[in-house]
């Protein structure tokens, strides 16, 4: 792996975590949201999948041994048997699936492209892990903790839109820096 | 330099953190399988306990480090009431709670240098068999680096978007950071290069560590 | 707005801002009308302290500070109004991709229709003449041209006073040259935060601050001169203090 990989993936995992340290980001609703999953789907969409799985992991290694990089302030290896841990290990994955799409339709216009590759990996993918997750953790079904889960959804699925919006500029601003197109 | 770390100086802060590391995996895992409200119940106490030897300011600062958590564990209990199984709900829901309060004073009382230790040990058997872990020890002290420079610069954004608006930050500043994140990235690479690449920077480090 | 105008540009009585128990300014009072006023300090003489404070980005711990009349920390739909800040490194200001975004923003804020911002916003840009930048995205300019589309963004809002944080930093001579004409000729007020002081000599009037307060309050000529003195005696030491 040559440098500037490294690099990029190391200063997507600290975006992450700046995503989450940096308070009060609301939507347009006034919902809060925490901007971090967001950061996922964009590690996905600019450095591809391998990279971008890479970078999710590496930001959720340092948040299990115990820095506090989650949005809250949050870190360490008990978020293993909390109802989210779902989630945080479908992170990698949802970056990969988003990246893999992102990486293999050029020719698509590349905000819808984008949004739908963060809507399949960063929230369908996403919620399926999720939801096993919160079902084993709290010792619950799959439909019950599908229903739990339903309010979240609108949400991530304005998240991914967002993503897609911001991938789109970036290609346009910095074309030789997103990495999944070079 | 990101700093956690509580003010307030333990017995905890004496312990290797490898112990608390395991001790918390351990316990969050016996809670998991032992659910019985009954043992959450003391689980509960001794963690106060734990939080109680660092005094009435440790307690409150641990509190607030909770705080965060009443949304989840209101759901969890309307939740269990509803399906029925409130007492499995409480008893859940304590453990959560003790869960996250260990978690948390292993992060209060350990430092930062040490946490990265921890990762050292843990893939000592890795270069065992012969693999490098450079480019993995390059990019865990960047991420350690460059977050606190992100958030120092995306506060500067915030500051920006305050001088020019009453409306409250949104979505929008995700892409001027992630530009800087990018920009930030590019320099970067163009300095490690310059300076040999990632086997020169990573073997330097390593003779700096061999000689402490 | 009746009756602001007989209001002092800067009114601070016994401000003072702490941190903790970290006390950046102590007990600055400070009464100005003048039209250019400059701040020099060294670093962490709490110079961008007060430059924040002026803005109405931080609230001081005790003491009152309004900015014509506007308590800027609380009043913040009358701030943005009152006051316009140009940072030290665009990068860190700009926060939308495209020039014109970026200058439709605050326009926006104020209340103005989307058309409407359009129509100013070329206008200023025609008067620059620079009417080609409009759909181009910001990171095509260079790091001049990027300070002056920051200060386009601040002139559309028309404050009553600019304050200037360093803004010579990393730009080269024809460039700083050229931004001080511009700020000349602004009709608004100035404060300019600064350690670089020559930019300030033909101000009205400069503040010395050190150590969070203030150390000599008088037109430019008494005050450079002492302040040359002083740092270059401090420069003569080895010490790193």
């Amino acid at each position: 792996m040559k440098e500037r990989d490294v690099v990029f993936i190391a200063l997507f995992a600290a975006l992450i975590a700046a995503l989450g340290l940096i308070p009060k980001l609301t939507l347009a609703f006034g919902i809060p949201i925490t901007a971090q999953s967001l950061g996922v789907m964009l590690c996905g969409t600019v450095l591809g999948a391998k990279r971008g799985a890479l970078a999710v992991m590496l930001f959720l290694l340092l948040v299990f041994i115990g820095l506090p990089l989650l949005a809250g302030g949050r870190g360490g290896i008990g978020l293993l048997w909390t109802p989210s841990v779902g989630f945080l290990i479908g992170w990698p994955i949802a970056a990969y699936v988003t990246g893999l799409i992102f990486e293999r339709f050029r020719s698509a216009p590349t905000f819808l492209l984008a949004t739908l590759a963060s809507l399949i990996g960063g929230v369908l993918v996403l919620y399926v892990f999720g939801i096993v997750g919160m079902a084993w953790n709290m010792g619950k079904s799959i439909n019950e903790a599908a229903v739990l889960v339903l309010a979240f959804i609108p949400g991530d699925i304005l998240k991914a839109v967002i993503a897609g919006a911001v991938t789109a500029s970036l290609l346009t601003a910095r074309p030789q820096s997103v990495l999944s197109r070079t | 330099m990101l700093s956690f770390n509580s003010p307030v100086q333990t017995v905890w802060h004496k312990v290797p953190v490898g112990w608390k590391f395991l001790l918390v995996c351990f316990a969050s895992i016996f809670l998991f399988v032992f659910d019985s409200l009954y043992i959450q119940c003391i689980a509960l106490l001794c963690c106060v306990l734990f939080y109680a030897v660092g005094g009435v300011s440790f307690i409150r600062i641990g509190a607030k480090k909770l705080l965060f958590l009443w949304p989840i564990l209101l759901v969890i209990v309307v939740w269990h009431g509803v399906t029925g199984t409130a007492m499995q709900g409480i008893a859940f829901a304590i453990r959560l709670i003790s869960i996250v309060a260990l978690s948390n004073l292993m992060t209060m009382t350990s430092r930062l240098s040490d946490l990265l230790a921890l990762i050292q040990t843990a893939l000592t058997p890795v270069r065992a068999l012969g693999f490098s872990t450079r480019a993995l020890e390059i990019a865990i002290a960047l991420v350690v680096r460059f977050t606190p420079v992100l958030i120092e610069k995306g506060s500067t954004l915030f500051d920006a978007w305050r001088l020019r608006a009453v409306k409250r930050v949104n979505w929008r500043i995700v892409l001027p950071m992630s530009l800087i994140a990018m920009d930030d990235a590019e320099h970067v690479a163009e300095a490690l290069k310059a300076r040999g690449g990632i086997r020169a920077f990573a073997s330097s480090h390593e003779r700096s560590h061999n000689t402490d | 707005m009746k009756g602001r105008d007989s209001e002092p540009l800067l009114a601070l009585v016994n401000v003072s801002y702490r941190i903790g128990d970290k006390t950046l300014l102590s007990n600055l009072s400070i009464e100005a009308t003048e039209r250019r006023i400059g701040i020099v300090g060294r670093n962490g003489s709490g110079k961008s302290t007060l430059a924040r404070l002026l803005c109405g980005l931080n609230e001081p711990s005790s003491g009152s500070l309004t900015v014509a009349g506007v308590d800027v920390a609380t009043d913040r739909y009358r701030a943005i109004r009152t006051v316009g800040m140009l940072f030290q490194n665009p990068d860190h200001q700009v926060i939308f991709p495209t020039v014109e975004e970026e200058l439709a923003f605050g326009l926006e804020q104020l209340g103005q229709s989307r058309d409407e911002a359009q129509r100013q916003l070329r206008e200023l840009l025609a008067e620059f003449g620079v009417m080609h930048w409009a759909e181009q995205s910001v990171s095509t300019l260079s790091q001049g041209q990027r300070h002056l589309v920051c200060l386009m963004a601040v002139i559309l809002m028309k404050p009553k006073l600019v304050v200037l944080d360093e803004p010579f930093t990393g730009l080269d001579m024809p460039t700083t040259a050229q931004l001080s004409r511009l700020l000349e000729k602004l009709d608004a007020s100035i404060v300019h935060v600064t350690h670089q002081i020559e930019s300030l000599q033909e101000y009205n009037r400069i503040l010395w601050l050190d150590n969070g307060e203030l150390v000599m309050d008088e037109r430019p000529t008494i005050v450079l001169e002492a302040y040359c003195a002083k740092m270059k005696q401090l420069g003569s030491t080895d010490a790193f203090v």
